[in-house]
């Protein structure tokens, strides 16, 4: 029988869940059916009149389409920095698990660097004006890629180190050249990692903010969390607008999560008890 | 099909060195295990064939081709590992093929060889399944059939059984043995586990510390071995050892004695010894028989009554350990002194410097 204090401890824990995780959803679903006048209040009441399909439209519309251009470029930013990544960063961590050299410290130190140096806003402008990426698509996906590769490979190169050498061996008397025992026999069954990068990487950089506000200007080059600057200024907010278009944007990170949420547990436990 | 040669083949790491000149020629079809104990260097030999570890030094031939800077998959050889090394996320099929699809085989023909791989190693019914819905003997036959779909001139195993079970080994040994009868390939394999080297080899390589001890076959290694290294390794029991000086020089007999042993004869080349040489002799377990004038007498320390034989543990007046194996059940008790005699042609005489005198 359990004791007491488990089944406190227990709800004290759900309570404290549905505290941080639950109510402020609520919050943001109740506020995309309220109106300007009630969301402005903002408090916690049902909504007094059904404006949700207003709310949206007028969010979709507003500014050209803004939303609609914003939801192609993070698209695009996102599938295009996260594939660069999950490739390079398991290339990367292979020949760094594999291959032992007199430069893997030197490695090993830029890849903490890269983890631990907070990145230079102002020096990256200038490199990539002189390299013409300045404000392009192109030049954001680089800066992500970059920015976000340090832990990339540290999560392969742990994760290769337990693969063992004999397969790689084994591909190779086989008549595999190195692309080959890479692509056909490392990579996949690096899908645990490649997973869990896919998920933290893509919800990362579909929700970065600060990045594309320094490195991505204009109307044209939106990414979507840009635009929840449409609703707000300094004098005047539009809350109801403002939630809505959150609503929006939180669903893409959401259907990643529904998606690979199983695969990421599979994963997880077939690394721990593999024979 | 093709033999190798082996040509004063050197290998380190660094400045150590792990592989010290080895000469060694291996004929077209012929089953070589190399043996030795852990880190004599017998894998890494194996490797160096298999082109997965550089030649420090040396030629390797295989066929009649030099192959010292060859690719693996261009020397005619596949390998089979001690871990199976299947692809985890590959059916049987698949792993099998894998060869296959790399060399761009056309798709009928490489069904045509997967299945009759599959048909040679009786495991048809596996193909679908995941190496990890296998059994161990499974998945030995699996690593076994994607060498055999390479068709190579030369197979590789790596110490192939020590993963598998006691019963299971047997059985996979007989399997390789009949493999080998069936394919006619050359075969090289490495494995630290006499009883396979002496079962499966037609010649038998001896290694320790990085030098080739002998090569010969199974049973010339038994009789005669080269030195007291070998005479140590093979044979289980192990070889029973005792410090002994030449007491009466004959041309084919030298009559030898020592702290534990009186006037024993023994059959040997009496050229090379002179009177009064140290020498170290040595007795299998199997060649002493109880005999009341037995030249060598000890006090028992432990009986071991299997039935049909008795393995008896001795302690020798210096206080040299022997064991004995003695034919039929024999009420021996710890405690009695017990005297034994040797078969004199079957024992052997190891000069100062290790190496045996010759017969």
């Amino acid at each position: 029988m359990r004791s007491r204090a488990s089944v406190i401890g227990g709800m004290v824990a759900l309570g404290i869940s549905f505290l941080v995780f639950v109510i402020p959803f609520a919050f943001i679903i109740l506020m995309t059916f309220k109106d300007k006048r009630q969301a402005s209040l903002l408090d916690f009441s049902w909504p007094a009149s059904f404006n949700l399909w207003d709310n949206l439209v007028t969010v979709i519309s507003t500014r050209n389409w803004m939303l609609v251009t914003a939801f192609v470029n993070s698209t695009i930013l996102t599938v295009a920095s996260v594939t660069l990544l999950v490739v390079f960063g398991a290339m990367v961590g292979f020949v760094l698990a594999r291959r032992t050299t007199r430069w893997n410290p030197l490695v090993e130190f830029l890849i903490l660097a890269g983890l631990m140096i907070p990145p230079a806003v102002v020096p990256t402008i200038w490199l990539l004006q002189g390299l013409k990426l300045f404000g392009t698509l192109y030049g954001m996906i680089l800066v992500e890629v970059a920015y976000n590769l340090p832990f990339t490979i540290i999560l392969y190169r742990a994760f290769i180190a337990t693969i063992p050498r004999d397969l790689d061996e084994a591909a190779i008397i086989d008549g595999a050249r190195p692309l080959d025992v890479f692509f056909r026999v490392i990579l996949p069954l690096l899908w645990p990692v490649t997973v869990t990068n896919i998920v933290v990487q893509s919800v990362g950089i579909f929700n970065d903010f600060t990045n594309p506000l320094y490195y991505l200007p204009g109307n044209a080059n939106a990414t979507v969390q840009l635009t929840l600057y449409n609703f707000q200024s300094q004098f005047n907010t539009a809350y109801n607008l403002l939630f809505t278009n959150i609503a929006l944007i939180t669903i893409p990170p959401l259907i990643v999560f529904l998606f690979f949420n199983r695969q990421i547990v599979a994963g997880m436990t077939a690394g721990a008890v593999k024979g | 099909m093709a033999g190798l040669s082996l040509r004063s083949i050197h290998k380190s790491y660094g400045a150590l060195p792990v592989i010290k000149g080895v000469n060694l020629s291996i004929d077209n079809g012929e089953f070589v295990v190399f043996v030795g104990p852990s880190g004599c260097g017998k894998s890494t030999l194996l490797r160096m064939i298999a082109g997965l570890e550089d030649i420090s030094s040396g030629e390797l031939h295989i066929g009649d081709k030099l192959c010292n800077e060859v690719e693996p998959r261009d020397r005619g050889i596949a390998m089979v590992f001690q871990s199976y090394a299947l692809y985890p996320h590959m059916s049987v099929y698949d792993n099998v093929g894998f060869g296959l699809k790399l060399a761009r085989t056309p798709k009928d023909e490489r069904d045509r060889k997967i299945r009759e791989a599959a048909r040679i190693l009786k495991m048809e019914h596996l193909l679908e399944r995941k190496p990890g819905q296998l059994s161990g003997g499974q998945r030995q036959r699996v690593a076994i059939g994607r060498a055999i779909v390479r068709q190579p001139e030369v197979f590789l195993f790596d110490e192939p059984l020590s993963n598998l079970d006691a019963a299971l080994r047997v059985d996979m040994r007989m399997e390789i043995a009949k493999l080998h009868k069936e394919l006619g390939t050359t075969m090289i394999y490495v494995t630290h586990d006499q009883v396979e080297a002496m079962t499966l080899a037609d010649k038998i390589v001896v290694l320790d510390g990085g030098v080739v001890q002998q090569v010969g076959s199974p049973i010339e290694l038994y009789q005669r071995p080269a030195n007291l290294f070998v005479a140590g390794f093979i044979g289980s029991p192990k070889m029973n050892f005792v410090p002994v000086w030449a007491d009466k020089v004959e041309a084919d007999r030298v009559t030898v004695s020592g702290e534990d042993v009186i006037n024993l004869t023994v059959e040997t080349d009496g050229k090379a010894i002179g009177p009064g040489d140290q020498l170290t002799l040595g007795i299998r377990p199997h060649d002493l028989v109880p005999s009341s004038t037995g030249s060598i007498v000890g006090r028992v320390v432990l009986v071991e009554r299997l039935g049909n034989e008795t393995i008896v543990s001795l302690e020798l007046p210096s206080g040299v350990n022997w064991l004995a194996v003695l034919g039929g059940d024999q009420p021996l008790k710890p405690g009695e002194s017990l005297a034994l005699a040797a078969n004199a042609s079957k024992a052997n005489l190891f000069s100062s410097d290790g190496t045996a005198v010759k017969p």
